[in-house]
């Protein structure tokens, strides 16, 4: 396969993220902002509940956890829904499909560029700022490597959810209530929003069998122990490994059966 | 010469949900749908070959878009059967992409934020264009128009003339066999019309690329074009030479004045005095239907200014709809 056909659809969004000054600094300021409510929100509930670990988290690991779970959030967030959504209305689909590669791929590779972007911008910062202010509660070793491989699978896993979901606009031919579902029902099972370690018991192992976990909670739960068991890593990302397989090729069979429902505006 | 386009009684239909109306009847089409079927592009056929500019008309809704993305791969005909240099579009979407190129007049594919060169060396990975072929269909374009200015210049900055004309370069970058262009001079002052006639047709010489163009501007198909299809609801009307066509309608043109007085009383003395002419008059224009074989426009307007004070005056080509209208009033021979 021809990797210089896709890098250059990388370059092209770095580029054109890089055109947006103002809209990449309102993000940030964006999410100081969110950072700072989940602090105080945090905070009053361990001070709350009267014991300083809960659920077997302390408030530490707690805030590490979401701060970085926001940062991953904005690194791996496609807005795919949105972006098919749009397409369709406007009929610039048929732009998109008349390119000699696949509307899958060629919808991902046009976003990849953003990672590269964001991952400067957004995650490496915040990282690095956890890792100063809480004085190296973020364990360097091996698990780096195993994060950078289960957060690439998560990537994929979470493309392929998006543009499960987006296809379904081809059938509504509407984007905003279905991208919203989407999104709380990805951020609040994945763990994103709460750590999984704080939901109830038999809503807990539901969640371990849905694909979303392996998003945010999978990639978090490698990063942040320091001495891991060599099967535990194994099983996550395996699990991970499974949904990607999974979900990928849900993906592409439903757009494929879909592709001949587009009735594209105009003609 | 290889017939690049082979169609064969191709037929599209739509299913549309029949909506009610009003609250009462939008709450209704939650919960019942009724559909019809709307047949869009009815049993058409034509054979296109290597390097021949067609033009294909029809009024609004007539199904020249839906027949264009059949041809693209995009939709799929109900029945009939599509040949794009030996390819069924539909089953063969990416390795049809590479062989056209397509201009939608009312969208463009270029990267809206990036400077033009930008989308050019996107498009030149995607198509795998070699570096010499790239160099030297740049330097094509840089002999047909000035580019220089508008390669660094962010598309979203672009007139609405120079976004076209981007375009159409976007479109035969990767050296298509065919290029499909849709109403691609649509909104633009003449000008860059006839600017972009001229690129047009110097491309389709230089590359002997099939040009396929849609329009509602009969200049467009005038300047480039030696073979018109004319559609029609979804039917074929009309798949011919132009000059058949010209032989058809003669040569008229509608010439229009404004006069001081009653227009009425006008407009009768002008029917006496050109019997073999339709006149017809509204509030304000009186129209005079002139075969220019038969008398020049301006010999006409100078006898009307010797008896009449004219105020205004406009003269109109005859457009695509009139065409249309008169082929499906009174058939083509």
């Amino acid at each position: 396969m021809n990797l210089k056909k896709y890098l250059t659809l990388t370059r092209a969004g770095i580029i054109e993220s890089l055109q947006f000054r103002l809209g990449t600094l309102v993000m940030i300021i964006g999410n100081v902002l969110y950072l700072t409510v989940i602090y105080f929100l945090w905070d009053s509930i361990y001070k709350s509940s009267g014991t300083d670990i809960v659920n077997g988290m302390t408030f530490t690991d707690t805030l590490i956890y979401l701060v970085l779970a926001t940062a991953l959030f904005n690194f791996m967030e496609m807005y795919t829904v949105w972006e098919i959504g749009r397409n369709i209305q406007s009929g610039k689909i048929v732009l998109d499909l008349l390119k000699p590669m696949e509307y899958r791929s060629y919808l991902f590779w046009s976003y990849s560029g953003s990672f590269v972007t964001q991952f400067f911008f957004t995650f490496l910062p915040t990282f690095i700022i956890v890792g100063l202010v809480t004085h190296g509660a973020i364990p360097m070793g091996i698990n780096l490597l195993f994060f950078v491989i289960s957060v690439i699978m998560a990537i994929i896993i979470n493309y392929s959810i998006d543009f499960l979901v987006g296809t379904i606009c081809l059938y509504t031919e509407s984007i905003w209530g279905i991208n919203i579902m989407k999104q709380v029902i990805v951020l609040l099972l994945s763990g994103a929003t709460v750590p999984i370690a704080f939901f109830p018991e038999p809503f807990k192992t539901i969640v371990n069998y849905l694909p979303f976990q392996s998003i945010y909670n999978a990639p978090l739960t490698i990063l942040l122990n320091g001495n891991p068991e060599m099967q535990d890593v194994l099983t996550i990302l395996g699990t991970q490994l499974i949904w990607c397989v999974v979900m990928t090729v849900l993906s592409k069979l439903f757009w494929k059966a879909s592709l001949r429902q587009i009735t594209v505006n105009g003609g | 010469m290889s017939q690049i386009i082979q169609i064969k009684n191709i037929t599209k239909e739509f299913k549309v949900l029949n909506r009610r109306e009003g609250l009462k009847g939008s709450l209704k089409d939650l919960f019942s749908r009724d559909y019809k079927i709307v047949r869009a592009v009815d049993n058409i056929s034509m054979n296109v070959e290597q390097g021949e500019i067609v033009g294909y008309l029809g009024s609004n809704g007539a199904g020249k878009s839906t027949t264009i993305k059949m041809m693209t791969g995009v939709l799929e005909p109900t029945s009939g059967e599509i040949l794009i240099d030996g390819n069924i579009p539909y089953k063969n979407r990416a390795k049809n992409a590479q062989e056209i190129g397509v201009v939608f007049g009312q969208r463009s594919q270029l990267w809206w934020a990036l400077p033009l060169i930008e989308s050019f060396k996107i498009l030149k990975d995607i198509y795998q264009i070699s570096d010499s072929d790239y160099d030297s269909i740049m330097s094509l374009y840089q002999s047909l128009v000035d580019i220089e200015p508008l390669l660094h210049k962010p598309v979203r900055q672009m007139s609405l003339g120079q976004r076209t004309l981007s375009d159409i370069l976007a479109a035969f970058l990767h050296n298509p066999k065919i290029v499909f262009l849709d109403e691609p001079t649509i909104g633009l002052d003449v000008s860059m019309k006839s600017k972009i006639r001229t690129l047009i047709h110097a491309l389709n010489k230089e590359k002997n690329t099939t040009v396929i163009l849609t329009t509602h501007d009969m200049g467009d198909v005038d300047a480039l074009c030696r073979r018109i299809v004319i559609i029609d609801k979804g039917k074929m009307l009309y798949d011919n030479d132009i000059a058949h066509l010209k032989g058809f309608f003669g040569s008229y043109r509608t010439l229009k004045i404004r006069t001081d007085g009653d227009i009425s009383e006008h407009s009768e003395q002008i029917r006496k005095k050109f019997p073999e002419f339709k006149v017809s008059a509204d509030e304000e224009w009186i129209s005079v239907l002139v075969d220019e074989e038969k008398e020049k426009v301006i010999d006409v307007l100078s006898t009307l200014q010797k008896t009449h004070k004219i105020r205004d005056m406009q003269l109109e080509e005859i457009s695509t709809e009139d065409v249309v209208k008169k082929i499906y009033e009174e058939g083509v021979s």
